[in-house]
């Protein structure tokens, strides 16, 4: 018998449904398998990127000195470590000049995670690093040259030593973003701070061991140093990323997931339906078996052995299909990531494989399973009918795993939903409206030609069978149609949020009276800026009269802490008010509006009084209006924002950005030494890299968009297929008698076209649904209306299906008809 | 036998004794592929009983009737019947296998020497004539050595020539196995050849 399923196997091979067959489960395991690998890497190399924050994998840090055993203790377990010391300190030039600055001593393997940069001139081409400044040696910020007067090659002091500039210090992987209240940096090497002096006991400095190494060596070591912190010493494990980076990816990894759930499904139907024409084709063959003697626990095992081949193969194939499928993404755009990607495991293939399995079991084996029911009588009555009742079981059990496999492989409810509801809608809808448009057809076509009433003859006959055709045509497009408006709306958010002219410096530390001159000088350059922005450096307090705890811990949320204020007559543009109310121009009132991730974190909602202190000064304030922020803008944002009238007696900063290209950074130098007591803050390099990534990010989506499509395609092929021996019958006969090729070809065309017309019309409708629930819902997107879906719904249904329709009938006018008749 | 409230079969009774051969002959729709039906046990009829060599078809189930059909019934089909998938060869031994036969290929090889088609073994169905094609079934169906045979008009897809040899070939080796043969056609000519004949009319035994 083996032989025989061995042969049925091969036979069925060249008939063309087992190809269908086995190419929607290659697909579906190869689309699965490979955006899992893709999503796993591109989630281990964000991980690997929130270390490159931290320049480590694990960092203890502390204002204190830490133990000297524990960097013994991490070498002797395998793990590699660094050290380094920050602290404020003046930094000398000369006679006369000098400055206060940021100070980071680096022992001499730091960073161990990330990229130490620097450039040979201020503000020149960023150049990478090997290591830090070596003893006597120290880099400084580009601003300093200006402010210090001084050059590469050139001495600073540091206390009581003397140090040569080697370089202009750019950037480090973990200087974090809050540029606030420091000074420029200058870096230096960990074993001069003795000799400098300026570190004694009491200096506000932060310590910090660097541990970095493979995952489960610092997973232990971790597990072995935490019961040993003392009292302000605390391990650091995750970087603070870049907001704009984390939420491209976590979206596109929504994508990637929504994509991998359609493939699910549009697999699914592929399969269901291609098994389902395998089952109708063989029960012939099953009738003979049975009429010469096998019985149904015979043909079964026949069936099942053949589908057992079918699915190791197609396993198989498709893990190699979705390992090519993430390859082929890493090795176009690998070199340009600036993330490295992690190993994927083999957890992808185990989902790709078990994605096989439920199909072939939920899809693919109830309509074989019947085949072992199949009378014998059939070898003497060829037009005994089949039993296809039990059909609406198979459509609930498939509806069943499908979301089930959805959920498990999305792990996200809100997604599953928004797919499952726009399926039902599209087939529930669907049903009803093609059934009725279906049977409405005749009275339209009675008096058009006879290529009209041929198609809508056949459009009617068929009907049920072509409501069901119509509903999976329509659920497939739907799903492609999804796909496309998700990434349409994904890629232009993208687009808009990081425009060419995106400020990518920050001028902070700007006093009152330089504010107008200041625009003046960048206005002569013709740079444009954003408003000046007044910023108080206060605290806050207490809120409600208690006070709130007065620790450094800063794990703890609820503390007392330093914020950033402004001031505001209006709601700042890109500020979304969520409750509350924003106050009247001019009020006098002690109010505050707080950014709400702020307010939530304190636990402080509109309504409450919250103490503050500016200076020496408390003053208390209601809590007016919560207010949500684009924190990927790129704009200056503030949590605390007070009417004028409250903030005007306080002595004030202002801060801006503005965008500064590649060419014109030189300029940069001529500003500082105009304006010394400005800072500004560099990010281009930051928003460069968003860029780059988010670039590669679309390079991903829509090499998945076009896998989809494949998928979709095939489910309509499967679809066509379907239905193509019945019209293949009646042609051939039609034929036979005598009828035109165009005749033939143009019923086949108007019968396809109306279906596939009636599968985009419905197909939209469900897109739209899941879209929305989706983007509200799942996604966390602004749901965008769309209006180009509905004529590219339209066409892409008549087009595809109309096309694929005609394309697999052709047979029927290029062979005689009584070939087709014998072979059918 | 009824089929809803069609009764097919009424109230038919006869005997077919070991190594007989009967014809079943009348016009189209008289019953005559539903009396093989039963007989063969490929069906069950809602009232009476089919009984051979001391077995009620009617006591078992499909599945034994299936283990039965493979012991003791051969086919012959008017549209041959053979699994396209296969060669004429494994068309041959696939009862065999089903019987659970040790030395099926060489059986199968002898019955297609014995229907002269020694020389197209590994040819597929479609690669053969319809007669070639009866023959391949002819030799499928005395391969397993059934101990009754059934044919449903089996010249009815063929040329009178080819049918012809078909019907001699078919008497032949019935003779030489000395099975019982149970001929359904509308052929009287080939009816005539059978030591019985049993006439259906509207699903009645009219006359023997």
């Amino acid at each position: 018998m083996s032989v025989t399923a061995r042969r049925m196997l091969a036979r069925d091979w060249r008939g063309g449904e087992l190809g269908i067959l086995l190419a929607a489960l290659v697909l579906s395991v190869g689309v699965v398998s490979g955006i899992s690998a893709f999503t796993t890497r591109l989630q281990s190399a964000l991980e690997q990127e929130s270390h490159r924050f931290l320049a480590a994998d694990m960092v203890v840090r502390s204002s204190r000195g830490l133990p000297a055993e524990w960097l013994q203790r991490a070498a002797a377990q395998g793990l590699t470590h660094a050290e380094t010391l920050q602290f404020p300190s003046m930094v000398y030039a000369g006679e006369d000049k000098m400055y206060l600055a940021s100070v980071k001593a680096v022992s001499d393997s730091y960073p161990l995670r990330g990229e130490l940069t620097a450039s040979d001139v201020p503000f020149g081409e960023v150049q990478l690093a090997q290591r830090g400044p070596l003893p006597g040696e120290v880099w400084l910020d580009s601003r300093l040259f200006p402010l210090l007067g001084v050059a590469i090659g050139e001495t600073v002091g540091i206390g009581e030593r003397e140090f040569v500039i080697a370089a202009a210090a750019r950037t480090e992987p973990d200087q974090g973003t809050s540029f606030y209240g420091f000074g420029p940096r200058v870096i230096m090497h960990y074993g001069d701070i003795e000799s400098t002096a300026v570190v004694q006991p009491g200096s506000r400095v932060e310590y910090r061991q660097l541990y970095a190494g493979a995952q489960d060596a610092v997973d232990t070591f971790d597990r072995w140093l935490e019961p040993l912190l003392a009292d302000g010493q605390s391990v650091v494990k995750v970087g603070e990323g870049q907001p704009g980076i984390d939420s491209a990816l976590e979206r596109a990894e929504g994508f990637l997931l929504l994509s991998g759930s359609l493939a699910v499904v549009l697999a699914g139907v592929a399969v269901a339906l291609a098994a389902r024409r395998f089952s109708e084709r063989h029960h012939d063959y099953v009738a003979i078996l049975k009429s010469l003697g096998a019985s149904s626990q015979r043909v079964n095992r026949l069936y099942g052995t053949s589908l057992m081949i079918l699915g190791g193969v197609a396993t198989g194939l498709g893990c190699v299909l979705g390992w090519s499928l993430q390859a082929v993404f890493f090795v176009l755009f690998g070199d340009q990531l600036p993330l490295e990607p992690g190993a994927a495991g083999v957890r992808p293939y185990a989902i790709g494989a078990t994605t096989a399995m439920t199909c072939l079991l939920c899809f693919a084996w109830p309509p074989l399973r019947r085949l072992g029911g199949t009378s014998p009588l059939r070898v003497l009555r060829r037009d005994m009918p089949l039993e296809s009742r039990r059909a609406v079981t198979d459509y609930l059990l498939g509806l069943g795993a499908i979301s089930l496999l959805m959920w498990w492989y999305s792990q996200d409810l809100a997604l599953t939903m928004a797919v499952l509801a726009g399926l039902l809608l599209t087939a529930g809808l669907g049903f009803c409206l093609a059934l009725l448009l279906l049977r409405g057809g005749r009275l339209v076509g009675m008096s058009a030609g006879s290529i009209w009433r041929l198609a809508l003859s056949g459009l009617q006959r068929r009907g049920a069978a072509n409501a069901l055709q119509v509903v999976i045509f329509a659920m497939a497009i739907m799903l492609l149609l999804m796909l496309l408006l998700v990434r349409t709306s994904l890629i232009d958010e993208w687009q808009t949020q990081l425009p060419d002219d995106v400020p990518n410096h920050f001028m902070v530390n700007v006093v009152a009276d330089e504010v107008q001159a200041i625009e003046a000088t960048l206005r002569g350059k013709s740079i444009k800026t954003q408003p000046f922005f007044p910023m108080i450096r206060g605290r806050i307090m207490a809120v409600n009269g208690t006070n709130l705890p007065a620790t450094q811990d800063v794990k703890e949320n609820r503390r007392q802490r330093e914020v950033n204020f402004t001031w505001s007559e209006q709601l700042p543009p890109d500020n979304l008010l969520v409750s509350g109310q924003w106050w009247e121009p001019g009020t006098q009132e002690a109010v505050v509006s707080l950014e709400d991730e702020f307010a939530d974190r304190m636990d402080i909602s509109v309504g409450d009084t919250v103490t503050f202190l500016v200076g020496a000064e408390p003053f208390d304030a209601r809590v007016s209006s919560v207010r949500q922020l684009d924190w990927q803008s790129m704009q200056p944002n503030f949590y605390l924002v007070f009417p004028p009238a409250l903030l005007t007696e306080f002595p004030a900063t202002f801060m801006t950005s503005f965008h500064l290209g590649r060419s014109e950074k030189r300029f940069l130098n001529e500003f500082i030494r105009e304006f010394p007591t400005v800072t500004v803050v560099e990010m281009d390099a930051v928003i460069e890299q968003i860029r780059t990534i988010i670039n590669q990010v679309t390079a991903a989506i829509n090499l998945v968009l076009a896998v989809i499509l494949g998928a979709g395609v095939l489910v309509l092929v499967a679809g066509v297929q379907a239905s193509v021996d019945a019209r293949m019958q009646e042609s051939a006969i039609l034929r036979a008698l005598g009828a035109s090729r165009q005749l033939i070809l143009g019923g086949l065309l108007i019968e396809f076209v109306t279906m596939g017309l009636f599968a985009g019309l419905l197909a939209v409708v469900g897109a739209e649904l899941s879209v929305y629930i989706l983007q509200t819902r799942a996604m966390d997107m602004v749901y965008t209306p769309a209006p180009w879906i509905w004529p590219t719904g339209l066409a892409f249904g008549a087009l595809l299906v109309g096309g694929l329709g005609v394309y697999c009938c052709r047979r029927v006018v290029l062979v005689s008809p009584l070939v087709v008749l014998r072979d059918i | 036998m009824a089929g809803g409230e069609l009764e097919i079969l009424k109230g038919i009774s006869l005997e077919i004794k070991s190594g007989e051969a009967a014809a079943v002959v009348g016009a189209s729709g008289s019953g005559k592929s539903t009396l093989l039906g039963l007989l063969a046990g490929l069906d069950c009829a809602t009232a009476g009983n089919v009984i051979i060599n001391d077995v009620d078809l009617g006591s078992l189930d499909e599945d034994g009737r299936a283990r039965f059909r493979a012991r003791n019934v051969g086919f012959v089909f008017q549209s041959f019947q053979l699994l396209p998938a296969l060669t004429a060869l494994e068309n041959v031994m696939l009862p065999l296998e089903l019987q659970g036969s040790s030395d099926a290929e060489s059986l199968a090889r002898h019955y297609l020497e014995r229907v002269e088609l020694g020389d197209r073994m590994g040819h597929y169905p479609l690669q053969l004539s319809g007669g070639e094609q009866q023959r391949v079934a002819l030799a499928r169906a005395f391969a397993s050595k059934p101990a009754i045979l059934f044919a449903d008009e089996p010249t009815g897809n063929l040329d009178t020539e080819t049918g012809q040899r078909i019907i001699e070939l078919l008497f032949e080796l019935n003779r030489e196995e000395g099975t019982t043969l149970v001929l359904v056609t509308h052929d009287l000519v080939l009816a005539g050849r059978c030591e019985r004949r049993l006439r259906l009319d509207s699903g009645r035994l009219v006359a023997e």
